[in-house]
């Protein structure tokens, strides 16, 4: 990082083998004397005023993702340095294939990539060539930044072995049989190689030459269809931002509608100049092929966020991307088209779940248990899935009247209100298992008129474990009209000698 | 300025004036073919009740339904789902029912039971709850859900009367709902009488329900006792209804003889329990404490 002039010089410590030692150093320091590997007392003797910072390997990870994450302006696919040797190695590959013409050649986008990441205050050691491993081994041990194509081998094979991303302990051991460089290991015979310094080695060796395909494995799964807006002037204002979104999503129709397809899921990337990246998700109830409703959906999205979308000094590159899509019928949507498909009940789905998180918009799913707060939950109705509403429904629609809802006689037996948890009540019964006569609840008395019961509820025991409580549950009307439900948990003598009460439920 | 700059300024004028009165009467038309669609009013199906109201609730419109008490809510959610299922029957092309709740309404810790629905003849998956993390949200939220005209009502439960669901508030919604022809419904959980924009006002309180030959003593169909406080078409009036669930409609009831024959030995004043309502007016007969040191007071 770049720092002020008069800055004192900065290094990187971390314990190694019980000693506190620097793993990294920046050019004043080194042009202080300090070293490699050097002890901090030794390095402190050198330079007094050395600033030091403790190695945090988490954070490294973080900020490097993020970087990661930054450096998808330029491919989908990057992906990070996951050698096992690589440890501290925080390096990046990207996968350039197909985008350097965007920037006007591999020149124009190393530089741009560069130019971009000084600006950001890092320094990174960047080289293109054939194979990640060529790429590797340049970028860390030689001067060139573009190998031209199909002269990566040549260009490798001066360099120290500790390039091809061997352990150093088998770099060492080549050392010393005076194996030194790429190019000693390439023209010997193989298989004494690989029977004495293992397999890894000559895989290694095929990696950073071609021999043998090595593909990176991005990090962020790559989006199905992308479109993009650069700008010379960064964006700032909400109405341009969302100018854009819409001119991206009258982008992706046609090759959406070319696929057969309509989006599930949009992301919307927001680069912002000083390298920070912001993503804004929407997912639809239904596939979706409208750039008008796209638009509105992140209109919403953003309007949900409120003032936390920082545009700082302003975005410079807003991609859209396509995460998920589903086959579109189209005669489902000409169906629809009685409807004005913006007003439809999916499309207002979609829109409140943008706004508000698609957690706030749920839909009830029954459970097949008879504990009344276990028999139904509550699904986001954007997990339910493209025809889960339909499937759902008919599911439900089996469940929906289970058998103990209403008698014969059209008496109803369950409440309207149920109660997050059961309120413990005062309660005044006829023992062992009569209905409450007077009771009190959230401080107000009651006197009963007519009640009916007791219908009895089990435990689970499979779920509670031994000793959990049968419930009586009794529907209780007081002098005013009330309705409640309320339960005695426990029976009497049997499984408590002391049963308490409990208010459950409201009825109409 | 020259004459003829004049008369070309008011060509434009008049020209600007023609286009927005096309685009009037487009708005217009659009509004009237969308609501004349739906614009049949929904009936109650109790007789009296239906007749006061000239045919039935406007459906697409908005409806205030207060319950008085805080325990008064399973009647009013009662009545709210009922006239809910009766739009879904009615078959306008709505496909469901969307219900809005403010926050604040969770702190009695009630929530919607499915398996109570049933006597409504409401599948649970025709709704879709909406609980947005703030009063603002929820508005929001019921706003968007009125003016779509794939739905059959919007329920929008709030409570008390907060200060931010005002006159202007709900005029946004009456017209809102009046443009897509949605029965939006507020239930105001223990709300005070207030100044609103909604077509018709019910105040919902529960009432002792009837004998029920079958079982002695025991616990009988719902029972409300309906007042129609305000009501911008037309009459008021004061009912005693049951809901039928075999006919999906309310009927009218006879009051149950019994009912407050032996008050409870210690009655309690029917307080109201709302949450932050503006100058509450006070009840005739009322006593109040009045403060006895005016003089010491700073």
């Amino acid at each position: 990082m770049d720092a002020h002039p008069d800055a004192p010089p900065v290094v990187v410590t971390d314990t190694v083998k019980n000693a506190i030692r620097i793993i990294a150093l920046d050019q004043r320091a080194r042009d202080n004397g300090v070293r490699l590997n050097q002890s901090l007392s030794d390095a402190r003797a050198l330079v007094p005023d050395l600033d030091c910072h403790p190695a945090d390997d988490a954070r490294n990870k973080a900020l490097l993702l993020k970087i990661a994450g930054w450096c998808e302006r330029y491919t989908p696919l990057v992906a990070l340095d996951a050698a096992p040797e690589a440890e501290r190695n925080h390096g990046l590959f990207m996968d350039i294939t197909g985008c350097a013409h965007l920037l006007g050649g591999e020149a124009g986008l190393i530089s741009d990539l560069e130019v971009r990441l000084r600006a950001q205050g890092f320094h990174a050691r960047l080289c293109l060539a054939d194979t990640p491993g060529a790429a590797w081994a340049m970028a860390r041990y030689g001067q060139a930044r573009i190998i031209a194509e199909g002269a990566h081998a040549e260009a490798i094979l001066p360099l120290s072995l500790s390039g091809l991303r061997l352990p150093p302990a088998m770099v060492a051991s080549l050392g010393r049989v005076g194996l030194k460089t790429i190019g000693c290991i390439a023209g010997l015979p193989r298989a004494p190689l690989a029977a004495r310094f293992g397999a890894r080695l000559m895989q290694r060796l095929d990696q950073a030459l071609g021999g043998e395909t090595e593909a990176i494995s991005p990090i962020m799964p790559v989006a199905e269809l992308s479109t993009e807006r650069r700008f010379a002037e960064p964006l700032t204002h909400q109405d341009e931002i969302s100018h854009v979104t819409a001119a991206l999503a009258e982008g992706i129709i046609e090759p959406l509608e070319r696929r057969g397809l309509g989006l599930r899921h949009g992301r919307l990337k927001l680069f912002r100049v000083d390298g920070h990246v912001s993503e804004l998700d929407v997912q639809t109830a239904r596939p979706l092929r409208d750039a008008k409703l796209i638009r509105r959906l992140f209109a919403e999205r953003i309007a949900g966020l409120h003032d936390d979308l920082d545009a700082g000094f302003g975005f410079d590159l807003i991609r859209l991307d396509v995460a998920h899509a589903d086959p579109f019928d189209a005669a489902q949507a000409e169906m629809m088209a009685g409807h004005s498909a913006d007003q439809g009940h999916d499309a207002l789905v979609d829109r409140l779940g943008a706004r508000l998180g698609l957690e706030r918009v749920q839909r009830f799913v029954l459970a097949d248990t008879h504990i009344p707060e276990r028999s139904f939950g509550r699904q986001p109705v954007a997990h339910l899935g493209v025809n889960g509403s339909a499937k759902q429904a008919a599911g439900n629609a089996a469940l929906a009247l289970p058998p103990e809802t209403e008698h014969p006689g059209g008496i109803i037996t369950r409440p309207l209100i149920l109660f997050d948890r059961p309120e413990l009540m005062q309660t005044i019964a006829e023992v062992p298992d009569g209905p409450p006569l007077k009771f009190r609840w959230r401080g107000v008395a009651y006197e009963v008129a007519g009640s009916e019961g007791p219908e009895r509820i089990a435990c689970e025991w499979w779920r509670d474990g031994r000793g959990a409580r049968t419930r009586d549950y009794f529907r209780v009307e007081d002098r005013q009209g009330y309705r409640f439900w309320m339960f005695r948990h426990g029976l009497y003598g049997r499984e408590t000698s002391d049963p308490a009460w409990y208010m459950h439920g409201l009825f109409a | 300025m020259s004459l003829s700059r004049l008369q070309t300024a008011t060509d434009i004028l008049e020209a600007r004036t023609r286009v927005y009165e096309a685009q009037a009467y487009k708005a217009h038309r659009g509004m009237a073919l969308g609501s004349e669609e739906r614009s049949s009013p929904l009936t109650l199906g109790a007789s009296a009740v239906d007749h006061c109201l000239e045919g039935g609730l406007a459906c697409g419109g908005l409806h205030e339904l207060r319950s008085p008490l805080a325990r008064d809510i399973g009647a009013a959610t009662g009545f709210a789902l009922g006239l809910a299922a009766r739009a879904m029957a009615a078959d306008r092309g709505g496909r469901g029912i969307v219900w809005v709740t403010d926050p604040a309404t969770r702190v009695d810790g009630g929530g919607l039971f499915p398996a109570g629905l049933g006597q409504y003849g409401l599948d649970p998956s025709c709704l879709t709850m909406v609980e947005p993390g703030d009063l603002q949200g929820a508005m929001w939220a019921a706003d968007e859900a009125a003016g779509c005209t794939g739905l059959a009502a919007l329920i929008f439960q709030i409570k008390g009367n907060p200060a931010r669901f005002d006159m202007t508030a709900t005029r946004r919604l009456m017209l809102r709902a009046r443009q897509s022809g949605v029965l939006a419904l507020t239930l105001r959980q223990s709300g005070e009488e207030e100044a609103s924009a909604a077509a018709t006002r019910w105040r919902v309180n529960t009432e002792m329900s009837g004998a029920d030959d079958d079982l002695e003593r025991g616990v009988g169909a719902m029972r409300l006792s309906l007042t129609l406080e305000r009501n911008r078409a037309g009459r008021t009036g004061q009912w005693l209804l049951a809901w039928n669930p075999k006919d999906r409609s309310f009927d009218h009831a006879a009051p149950n003889p019994h009912a407050r024959a032996n008050p409870p030995a210690h009655s309690l004043d029917r307080l109201p329990v709302s949450a932050d309502r503006r100058n509450p007016s006070g009840k005739m007969g009322q006593v109040l404490d009045h403060r006895q040191d005016f003089g010491r007071a700073s």
